[in-house]
């Protein structure tokens, strides 16, 4: 079986569920952050998915800059839930609710 | 062997060894020290038989597709051609020593494997830098020695000094290593190549190419180098173990970037502005790291700023227009200086860790055989007639008088005369007078795996490296010259004999052997004599306590901490506070959440507003899906 265009996409479509549904019921900002990042890595691999139905390279070149910011995003995000857990004491999302009223 | 095949063992095998050492014998007291030797002992050999096999006009080049991206093709290709022999020769001799010697400086470390798959990953990265064909591959293991250095630096992680100079080290790279990444895309769209063969057969004239290119392609040798204003890393960098120091912040590392502007130079890249701000920099550096090499108590510091200054040395030959003379200053100093590192180890690993200069003293008798290395290396970097170091830091000086740049020939003299003072006041606090503490008082010879390295590098290498410079050419087809594979020896012996020829017509000769000698004696006397009259304390320090703070004072360290406390942090408490705060928050958001009570009531308000993440997420995706279905079914 030739591996096609289809093949691509649903595992991309794939990724990306799992991602999604790791962001809906995950309480834990780590789990839910590395969730976040598999759903971004779907949506590159559509790209690189389209890029070679296309036979061109923009796909391919895009991915090359969202790796590199997603590279710049992780450690900004990280950092962010380091300073959340040294002025809170915890990185669960079901303690974290000042938003609330 | 074929030249395919020896590029190919010259990188796998260190790979090799780091990667099995990393993976199975982390714990292993045995297993990655073997290792690493055996592959710095592949890369030596590997490297003496491609060199003694390659008659050193005709390059050798092998060159393989990496990817391909439209019509732009990356490749990894091998080159080695009369800059690169020399380096290979000197990286592979210099680096399998330090190893030999690290297995025994290393003996009662608890991470040893940690260490030697950190080496093994260094040679691997510096093999790269010296054998690259094009700038992109040179960034590539620029990046990878970066990442070693930084390891190696953190050894000692548990330390909270060695963990923060390992940082510093790493962010001050960055700085220097973006201005080289412009300058390869500057230089690639400018040129539509960065293959060094191809930029070199291109014969540009300096003078026409952009200035910007060559002051960026610079910052990665400002970086790397640790060439003004980026110095401020090497010092910290001693945090790591002495052969570390000995072998990448002296030896290798630090000279790739010196390596680099060689290539560079020789592919005509530079302008004449750019030469000019390496020459003023360099020259500058080497004044100031040769004074302020007295201004530390510390020996490894101390041998640090000694290293600035003649990192400062080869920018400065650079800068002349002599790259071949920077390129055996690099090799020379590889040579003595690492020698002068090991020393410190052998004397910091006898004493117990002791690295204060101070503390002590008497140890002549104690280690003949290190000192004696340390006396040999110290008489060659200090240009001792006929030593190795004489032949290249003596040119330097004879270059500027050539070219006429008086001002920068007064600052290497500076230099010069700074180098004899610190080694005088080296030997003198460490080796002579009495023990000034326990430890020194109960030190003893290091054992052989550390003495013979300081017998080959020290004893041989640093007196004799330089001597194929003094006969006339090779006989045809000897193999070897001097200590040199004869076919390193081209380039090298090329430059220095044009230039000994132009100063020879200028009667130059005679007054700078002179002038040398003068230094020589003059700075090593008066600080053998200086430094006997305070034993157990630092004379200077005592003489002239504000001279003293003076050198000691880390100017541009502090200048650097208050420009990122007073203005960088300062823009970012106005973002944060201001924009993220007030406008963000304040205006933004607070407005919406007492916004929509007001039209939708208190009910929504209790249900919408529940606080949790993963609610608010799914309202989110709820939203996208009734979007979507509005857009589909409308």
């Amino acid at each position: 079986m030739p591996v096609g265009i289809l093949h691509h996409l649903v595992l991309a479509g794939v990724l990306f569920a799992i991602g999604l549904t790791g962001v809906l019921v995950r309480r834990n900002l780590i789990a839910v952050y590395m969730s976040l990042e598999l759903m971004l890595t779907a949506c590159t691999l559509g790209l690189v998915a389209f890029s070679k139905q296309n036979n061109a390279m923009d796909g391919n070149l895009f991915v090359f800059f969202i790796i590199t910011v997603a590279a710049a995003e992780v450690a900004v995000g990280l950092a962010l839930i380091v300073a959340l857990f040294r002025k809170r004491g915890t990185v669960r999302s079901d303690e974290l609710t000042s938003l609330k009223n | 062997m074929t030249p395919e095949t020896a590029f190919q063992t010259l990188l796998g095998a260190p790979l090799a060894a780091a990667a099995i050492s990393a993976l199975f014998f982390r714990r292993s007291r045995w297993g990655a020290p073997v290792l690493s030797l055996a592959a710095a002992g592949t890369i030596l050999w590997v490297s003496l038989q491609l060199l003694l096999g390659w008659d050193g006009h005709e390059a050798l080049h092998t060159s393989y597709t990496w990817f391909k991206l439209g019509d732009l093709e990356f490749k990894l290709g091998f080159l080695l051609d009369k800059t690169a022999a020399p380096m290979l020769f000197t990286v592979s001799f210099v680096a399998f020593f330090i190893h030999v010697f690290s297995i025994g400086y290393m003996d009662d470390d608890s991470a040893r494997g940690r260490f030697f798959a950190g080496l093994s990953i260094f040679m691997f990265s510096i093999v790269g830098i010296v054998l690259a064909d094009n700038l992109f591959m040179t960034f590539v293991f620029w990046e990878l020695v970066g990442f070693s250095s930084y390891m190696l630096i953190a050894h000692y992680f548990d330390k909270d000094y060695a963990a923060a100079a390992s940082k510093k080290a790493f962010i001050t790279n960055r700085v220097g290593d973006l201005g080289f990444l412009l300058g390869i895309l500057w230089c690639w769209s400018h040129y539509g190549t960065v293959d060094f063969q191809v930029l070199e057969n291109a014969k540009l004239a300096g003078s026409g190419v952009p200035a910007a290119i060559g002051l960026l392609l610079m910052c990665g040798f400002i970086g790397k180098s640790a060439q003004f204003p980026l110095h401020v890393w090497l010092t910290d960098a001693m945090a790591g173990p002495t052969p570390v120091s000995a072998l990448i912040h002296a030896a290798t590392m630090v000279a790739a970037g010196v390596y680099l502007m060689v290539k560079l130079s020789v592919c005509g890249l530079f302008a004449p502005v750019a030469l000019d701000v390496m020459l003023w920099s360099g020259a500058g550096l080497a004044a100031l790291g040769g004074l302020c090499a007295l201004g530390q108590t510390d020996i490894k510091k101390s041998l640090a700023y000694s290293t600035l200054s003649h990192l400062g040395f080869m920018g400065a030959a650079v800068g002349l227009g002599r790259p071949e003379i920077a390129l055996l200053h690099m090799s020379m100093h590889a040579f003595f200086k690492a020698t002068l590192f090991l020393c410190s180890g052998s004397v910091i690993h006898a004493c117990h860790h002791e690295q204060d200069m101070t503390r002590m003293g008497g140890l002549l008798k104690k280690m003949p055989v290190t000192a004696a290395a340390f006396a040999i290396s110290g008489l060659s970097i200090c240009a001792f007639p006929y030593f190795a170091g004489w032949y290249s830091k003596d040119m330097i000086l004879t270059a500027a008088l050539v070219n006429g740049n008086y001002g920068a020939f007064a600052l290497l003299a500076i230099a010069a005369l700074g180098t004899a003072l610190y080694i005088g006041r080296m030997f003198r606090l460490v080796f002579l007078g009495n023990a000034n503490s326990d430890e020194a008082g109960h030190a003893h010879e290091s054992n052989a795996w550390m003495t013979i390295p300081l017998v080959v590098l020290g004893i041989v290498f640093s007196l004799g490296a330089g001597w194929f410079l003094s006969g006339t050419h090779a006989a045809e087809g000897a193999r070897m010259n001097g200590l040199f594979p004869a076919s390193a020896t081209e380039f090298l012996a090329h430059g220095y004999h044009e230039l000994h020829h132009t100063a020879a017509e200028k009667g130059l000769v005679l007054p700078m052997l002179a002038l040398g000698v003068i230094i020589l004696v003059v700075g090593l006397g008066a600080t053998l004599s200086f430094y006997k009259k305070t034993p157990g304390d630092d004379a200077l320090r005592v003489k002239s306590p504000k001279l003293y703070a003076a050198l000691e004072r880390r100017w541009f360290d502090n200048a650097y901490d208050w420009y990122i406390a007073n203005v960088q942090q300062r823009v970012a408490e106005f973002y944060a506070f201001f924009v993220d705060k007030f406008l963000l928050e304040g205006l933004t958001i607070r407005a919406i959440f007492a916004g929509i009570p007001a039209v939708g009531g208190i009910l929504v308000r209790r249900f919408l507003f529940t606080g949790r993440m993963s609610d608010y997420a799914a309202f989110f995706v709820f939203g996208v899906i009734l979007y979507f279905l509005y857009s589909v079914v409308l």
